[in-house]
């Protein structure tokens, strides 16, 4: 057993280093969407969103508000268009992702008690710095009338400290756990991250087995590995199993220890789960091969689904909110398991309890690799190439 | 120089053969077929189906009433009928509601303190806290926006209450100042209606590039075993005559497509759907030429049928970045936003996005119709070079 094993190992390692196709699907593209992520996800929010004011008081008051607008690090006041058309242009030409319209004789109502209605627009075509600007809006609508109200009980008569209780009865104090600063880049990049490498471990797993089908060099492999379907296979995926896993574990510490990605928990469990993980795409994709024995339909099929997990394992849209029938496809998916376990462990700091049957989802796919491999041998043996 | 325009006529004719050739390959192919039409037919279906729910509500919290008083469970019922929380349950302390969260029971916890009614009543102003988990940022959102709902109708009705009970005279709504917030783009402001009108654009560019590095790695393929003798309808004519014969294959192929994504899909899914057929028909244009082109450049590493997967597959993830569809242009530094700037996608997106979900004609903004317009130029000539580089070797 271990000579065939060795054999096959060594075979294996002449094959990677023969093309340069190797390398750069197992190396290079995981290292370099690494470093592309994290550049650019770096300051962690987009802040400052170009926003315009539409100023139609033109009033002390009026210019006192345009000015909080632009000191808010939501807000950036980039274009103060002369009206609601002009302003729409802006938004819609992408100088500006929405505006603040503060009408007409806005002062003299506020003061004389009129009520005057503020009235802001943001679009969301462009979520993210949408929803910003949406809460920068929002607060800065109800602090100014917050302020104007107090500014008039005051003069009513009212004890200030009373003033403010009115004014705000109960206070929610709202506290995102382990993440106060809403850093996205803590869901996107590991998430984008895991992806890709899940991606390029589909892709290169099932080129690495379908090349030997296409260039008939598959009994020659199997011939290596004594005739043993499983040696065969585990000799040849052992080298990238290596190589992949301590992508990942460099992955990982580009996160956790050179950008301070939030490690709340054991380390341990990650670097542990990360070989998992490994295993398991390795295993997804074995799986694949067996019941499509051909290079390119295996190899759209890990496409395929690859591309798909970014949208399907809901590192942004939840599962729970997904068509039931959609949402089942979340699970035959090795990098849902793992984000799940960064969210519990790094991000949570659960202990690992919590965690466990995560780790339990990502050794199920060996097991069913190892319940399929047995299909592939025939087309090992008697290879035929359809393109 | 066999490759420039010496007799009119003949390049006319050269590329019309090579243009009929490739119409047979595409259709001999079914790797190409699955590529051109599968998926740009199935995918824009499936990312709806995945994200039409569109938001998410009635999350799961737990109650930490540490008042219980009529006060606090009328304040949890309040809670309980906002959209993004459901009451899951009453927990005993902290302690019991955080191994809640810890089981995946609830994502948040509201914790009403001891004194929320003493406080109530002798007119301060009581804390109530709320925690939410994090690991979807999402949900935070959907929380957070439900929290200032709920403080602002719960405080509007203690404030009354307050006032009455001083027997001062109601201020009311009057003199407070209103502010009413509308969102542009994305209306309904749900998730699918966000990231969908944009993906499409980036399905059109990436399923277009694996054909292209398809039909490439093919007649790499081909000339190995051929030892460099092509049939005539490839190797045989000048490049500019294959690379243009080529691209008009591909470009006239995706016209319906690009209508059917754009205008089919996004109407059947009730996404938004502004602006004028005409305007984003001739919008997408160029993108769909700069891409026929990119896709021939792009050839150069082809060398055999399957390099299409490993080389072309994972740039979506990154196309899809640098489109700024997730993270702004505007917060990316230079570099990257140069790698932008020379994907079609990334002017596709934006300008496909203003015109479609912004309503905005295609005259207001035309900066990424530009663009298109120079990327076909630029990438022409790759094309250009690539195939007169591959023409000359065999």
């Amino acid at each position: 057993m271990s000579t065939g094993f060795l054999t096959v190992v060594r075979r294996e390692l002449r094959r990677l280093t023969s093309r340069p196709i190797y390398f750069v699907g197992i190396v290079l593209v995981p290292v370099v969407m690494a470093f592309f992520f994290v550049g650019m996800l770096d300051p962690g929010l987009p802040l400052k969103v170009p926003a315009g004011v539409v100023d139609l008081d033109h009033s002390q008051m009026s210019r006192r508000l345009t000015r909080s607008l632009d000191a808010m690090e939501l807000i950036d006041v980039v274009e103060t268009p002369m009206g609601y058309h002009d302003a729409m242009n802006a938004v819609q030409s992408g100088r500006i992702m929405g505006f603040f319209m503060i009408p007409e004789g806005f002062e003299k109502d506020a003061v004389s008690g009129r009520g005057p209605q503020l009235t802001y627009y943001f679009n969301l075509s462009i979520y993210v710095p949408g929803s910003l600007m949406f809460k920068g809006f929002k607060t800065m609508g109800v602090t100014a009338a917050g302020g104007l109200v107090q500014t008039e009980m005051l003069e009513k008569g009212a004890p200030e400290a009373l003033a403010g209780v009115v004014l705000q009865p109960l206070t929610v104090n709202s506290h995102p756990l382990h993440n106060p600063w809403l850093n996205y880049s803590y869901y996107l990049s590991p998430s984008f991250l895991y992806g890709v490498l899940e991606l390029m471990i589909f892709l290169m797993t099932a080129f690495a087995i379908t090349q030997e089908i296409k260039n008939a060099t598959s009994p020659q492999w199997l011939a290596a590995a004594r005739g043993r379907t499983a040696t065969a296979l585990l000799g040849k995926l052992l080298p990238q199993t290596v190589i992949f896993t301590i992508l990942g574990w460099g992955i990982n510490s580009l996160l956790f220890h050179w950008n301070h990605f939030p490690m709340n928990g054991q380390e341990w469990w990650m670097v542990i789960g990360m070989l998992l993980f490994v295993a398991a795409s390795q295993s997804f994709a074995v799986a694949v091969c067996a019941i499509l024995p051909n290079p390119r339909l295996a190899l759209s099929v890990c496409s395929l689904v690859g591309i798909l997990a970014f949208s399907l394992a809901a590192f942004s849209f939840p599962v729970e909110a997904m068509y039931g029938a959609i949402a089942i496809f979340s699970y035959i998916l090795p990098v849902r398991w793992y984000f799940l376990i960064y969210a519990d462990i790094a991000l949570d700091g659960w202990a690992v309890y919590y965690a466990r049957m995560y780790f339990v989802a990502l050794l199920v796919f060996p097991i069913v690799a190892t319940l399929l491999a047995p299909l592939m041998k025939r087309s090992l043996r008697k290879p035929v190439y359809v393109p | 120089m066999k490759g420039f325009v010496i007799d009119l006529k003949e390049w006319l004719s050269e590329t019309a053969r090579i243009f009929r050739h490739e119409m047979s390959l595409v259709f001999s192919d079914v790797g190409v077929i699955l590529f051109f039409f599968f998926l740009p037919t199935a995918y824009p279906i499936v990312y709806s189906l995945i994200y039409n729910t569109e938001v998410t509500r009635d999350m799961p919290v737990a109650v930490v009433d540490n008042s219980r008083t009529a006060l606090s469970r009328e304040f949890a019922r309040h809670a309980d009928a906002t959209e993004a929380i459901k009451i899951c349950g009453y927990a005993a302390d902290m302690q019991e509601a955080k191994q809640w969260m810890a089981e995946k029971k609830c994502f948040g916890i509201l914790e009403i303190p001891a004194d929320y009614t003493r406080k109530l009543g002798r007119a301060e102003q009581p804390q109530v806290q709320f925690y939410s988990e994090m690991s979807l940022l999402l949900r935070y959102r959907t929380f957070s926006s439900s929290i200032a709902d709920l403080q602002i109708a719960t405080g509007a009705q203690l404030r009354q209450m307050t006032l009455d009970d001083l027997g001062m005279p109601s201020t009311g709504e009057t003199t407070t100042i209103g502010s009413v917030g509308f969102a542009l783009g994305d209306t309904q402001q749900g998730f699918a209606s966000f990231i969908i009108p944009g993906i499409v654009v980036l399905i059109l560019q990436q399923s277009m590039i694996l054909g292209i590095v398809l039909l490439g790695g093919t007649r790499a393929e081909q000339r190995r075993r051929l030892r460099g003798s092509l049939p005539p309808e490839s190797d045989a004519m000048s490049p500019s005559a294959q690379i243009f014969g080529r691209a008009f294959c591909y470009t006239i192929l995706y016209i319906p497509l690009a209508i059917y994504i754009l205008h089919y899909v996004l109407h059947f899914f009730h996404y938004p759907h502004e602006g004028e057929v005409i305007d984003y028909i001739l919008f997408i244009l160029p993108m769909l030429l700069a891409t026929a082109m990119l896709g021939q450049t792009l050839n150069i590493m082809a060398t055999e049928r399957e390099s299409a997967f490993i080389i072309v597959v994972f740039t979506s993830v990154a196309f899809l970045f640098l489109s700024g569809l997730t993270w702004p242009r505007y917060a990316m530094g230079n570099f990257l936003s140069l790698l932008g700037d020379i994907v079609p996608a990334t002017w596709g997106v934006e300008g496909f996005v203003r015109i479609n979900s912004d309503g905005a004609p295609l005259g207001l903004e035309p900066r990424p119709w530009y663009w298109l317009w120079g990327l076909t130029l630029v990438y022409t000539a790759t094309a250009y070079l690539v195939a007169r580089w591959q023409t000359r070797r065999s």
